[in-house]
């Protein structure tokens, strides 16, 4: 077994472009997608019926929210830019109401919209505590307001909801999305390839030596398991280290849970290569399916865009046997969630028991032997 | 010493190999002829224990090697018809990897590499990476992975496809060496007869899945004792001079290429002066007639009605 790792990493280190290629291409995308710095801010345009609106609390309240830009614009603008795509959805707001307007049904809609009900529900309890105050003049209103917010100030007990885009809201991020998607997504590639060897020994007659002597099969397979282990996470740790050291994503403290975490899904991953090099018969099928599977696998998993906004029933259902879905679950829940790990062993588990089902039957269809 | 029973193997519905018969002896050059698809690397999967059969034995040294190969796994070196190397490592390191295999360690494996690398004449090209090397040099590199560990049998799938003719006139050199000085018994596969006819003592001719002949050279040739070959060469020749030979009852096979018709007819026969009219009659130009003395590849076209390479 120690002969067949020596040899596949000496091959490794002689020809390491297909490593290589889509460890750059894993980091490219995820730089090009997601930005590169730590929080994003997304672009909301608004629109006030009447200007007193923007001087307002609402407007005062809606300019320090930390996740979202609220760029004031005419009503025309707003609708022009969200039919264009370049807003996913904008707002109209008046004194004591808004109005939603969606263009594309994600994710960031809905927490766009429960930022500004935020902002108006935080200004009807200042009302009402004015009122309850009996304040009269507006130096009397000013000087309850001025309480208000040492009391906000020094609270008898925090509550803190808290995002990776803001401190307002729960927000999803496009840079953790990207690179965890990304990196999910590309490393298929980069285990399957790992395992393509195996079809071309077993095409060209290397295995039948190795059969023949006095090497076990175990050991074959354990070898060239451990070693598309071992590449796959490799990757990962090259892609996440770029991120944390480099492009400066600090993964909320978790940098190293979030690697540990990660272990899973490169099994779960490296079985599905087994079980792909086994029911496919040539090189040429195996490349034509592996991209197939990848793709369709990080789309309907959530690395391209987040699973809450898939809707459609199949979907999801593909979804739940899919290594991708849990492996963003593992992320998100231990990165931009910050879980324990009690909360994650739900899809460690599905994950761990993928690989292991898939090791089984692909091991078991190799043996199936053709001449 | 390994023996074959009634072996078959089944794919689906269609037969590979269907019960063959073979014997091999210490120390002989055995030959296995028969063109593509005629079933000998599945049968020769089946003698190594690479490959379960339908029915049927295989005996090594009188005992059954179905459920227990490691005897006779052992004693075996397989030269694939494949390249069965790393094309990404040196020749020393593909010899090195298979050897660690055989569980050959430091000075053992550094002395047996040297002798094998010696034996291929690679030893110039020991530290060059194999994707570099031509197609005969890829090949004796093939053979000399199957001789690290001294095996007794050296079982050879086509071992010479698509080479030059040097590197094949060497690998057949090899083959004898390796059978003269190490009393290596060699089972050699090829659907050239040349080379079986060149090398081995006795020949098993199989087509379609079965056996069709089997005997030393001359025990074979001798199917044909009772016909000649003649050869007739033109330049170009017509369906109408081809239709006349095949409709002449004296003409047991026809055999038309382009330049070449080869015939087999009964050896009293004179054809000669038919020959010339039918040529005359249809407009060919002769080149030659010759009568030859008959080869495995006459054998086979007369068993067979087909030419080994077809």
């Amino acid at each position: 077994m120690i002969g067949i790792l020596l040899a596949k990493f000496r091959m490794f280190i002689r020809n390491p472009f297909v490593f290589v290629l889509f460890t750059g291409m894993s980091i490219g995308f995820a730089l090009m997608v997601g930005g590169t710095g730590g929080a994003s801010t997304i672009h909301v345009p608004v629109y006030a019926e009447d200007d007193s609106v923007k001087d307002s609390f609402i407007g005062e309240k809606l300019k320090t929210n930390e996740a979202y830009s609220f760029n004031w614009i005419s009503e025309e603008e707003m609708k022009e830019q969200i039919s264009n795509g370049k807003a996913e959805a904008g707002a109209i707001l008046s004194e004591n109401d808004f109005q939603i307007i969606v263009g594309v049904d994600s994710a960031n809609a809905s927490m766009i919209e429960e930022t500004i009900r935020g902002a108006y529900v935080e200004k009807l309890r200042q009302e009402q505590i004015l009122e309850a105050s009996n304040a009269e003049s507006e130096s009397e209103k000013e000087k309850v307001l001025e309480e208000l917010e040492a009391a906000k100030n020094s609270p008898a007990f925090t509550i803190k909801t808290s995002s990776l885009g803001g401190s307002d809201t729960v927000v999803y991020d496009n840079t953790f999305h990207s690179l965890f998607g990304f990196t999910l997504f590309f490393v298929i590639y980069t285990i399957a390839y790992n395992l393509l060897p195996v079809l071309i020994e077993k095409k060209d007659g290397i295995w039948d030596r190795m059969i023949l002597s006095p090497v076990k099969k175990w050991e074959m397979y354990v070898a060239n398991l451990i070693y598309s282990f071992f590449e796959g996470y490799l990757q990962v740790l090259i892609i996440f280290l770029v991120f944390r050291y480099w492009v400066g994503v600090d993964f909320n403290g978790r940098f190293a849970e979030t690697l540990l975490l990660l272990m899973p899904y490169v099994f779960a991953i490296v079985a599905l290569s087994i079980f792909l090099t086994a029911v496919t018969k040539t090189v040429q099928q195996f490349n034509a399916v592996i991209p197939i599977v990848a793709v369709s696998m990080a789309m309907i998993g959530g690395a391209y865009w987040p699973i809450e906004i898939v809707e459609s029933k199949i979907l999801l259902a593909l979804s739940k046997i899919n290594p991708v879905t849990y492996g963003m679950e593992v992320l998100n829940g231990t990165a931009v969630y910050g879980y324990p790990l009690e909360e994650l062993l739900y899809p460690i588990s599905i994950l761990l028991l993928m690989g292991v089902v898939l090791t089984g039957i692909g091991i078991h269809l190799m043996e199936r032997r053709h001449v | 010493m390994l023996e074959l029973v009634d072996l078959s193997k089944k794919f689906k519905q269609i037969y590979a190999v269907k019960n063959l018969n073979m014997f091999i002896e210490k120390g002989e050059i055995i030959g296995l002829l028969g063109p593509n698809g005629a079933g000998k690397s599945t049968a020769i999967s089946m003698l190594t224990s690479l490959v379960e059969p339908t029915d049927g034995d295989v005996r090594f040294h009188n005992k059954s090697i179905l459920k227990k190969p490691a005897p006779l796994r052992a004693v075996i070196g397989m030269v694939p018809q494949e390249i069965a190397l790393y094309d990404d490592l040196t020749a020393q390191e593909n010899l090195q990897f298979f050897g660690r295999i055989y569980r050959l360690k430091g000075a053992v494996l550094k002395k047996k590499i040297d002798e094998i690398l010696e034996l291929i004449g690679l030893t110039d090209r020991r530290k060059d990476v194999v994707k570099t090397f031509s197609g005969g040099m890829k090949r004796r590199l093939n053979i000399g992975v199957a001789l690290l560990h001294d095996p007794e049998v050296i079982v050879m799938d086509e071992p010479t496809v698509g080479i030059d003719p040097q590197s094949r006139s060497y690998i057949l050199e090899t083959v004898k060496r390796l059978n003269a000085e190490r009393q290596m018994t060699v089972l050699y596969t090829s659907h050239y007869m040349e080379e079986v006819e060149f090398l081995c003592d006795r020949i098993y001719i199989m087509d379609k899945g079965d056996l069709i002949a089997s005997g030393t050279k001359e025990e074979i040739k001798r199917i044909l004792s009772a016909e000649k070959t003649i050869s007739i060469k033109a330049d170009r020749f017509n369906d109408t001079f081809i239709d006349l030979l095949e409709q002449n009852p004296t003409i047991n096979r026809v055999v038309a290429e382009e330049k070449e018709v080869t015939i087999i007819t009964a050896k009293e026969t004179n054809l000669f002066s038919d020959l010339i009219k039918m040529a005359e009659d249809t407009g060919i130009e002769l080149n030659s007639v010759d009568v030859k003395t008959p080869t495995l590849e006459d054998v086979f076209l007369h068993l067979t009605g087909r030419a080994l390479r077809d």
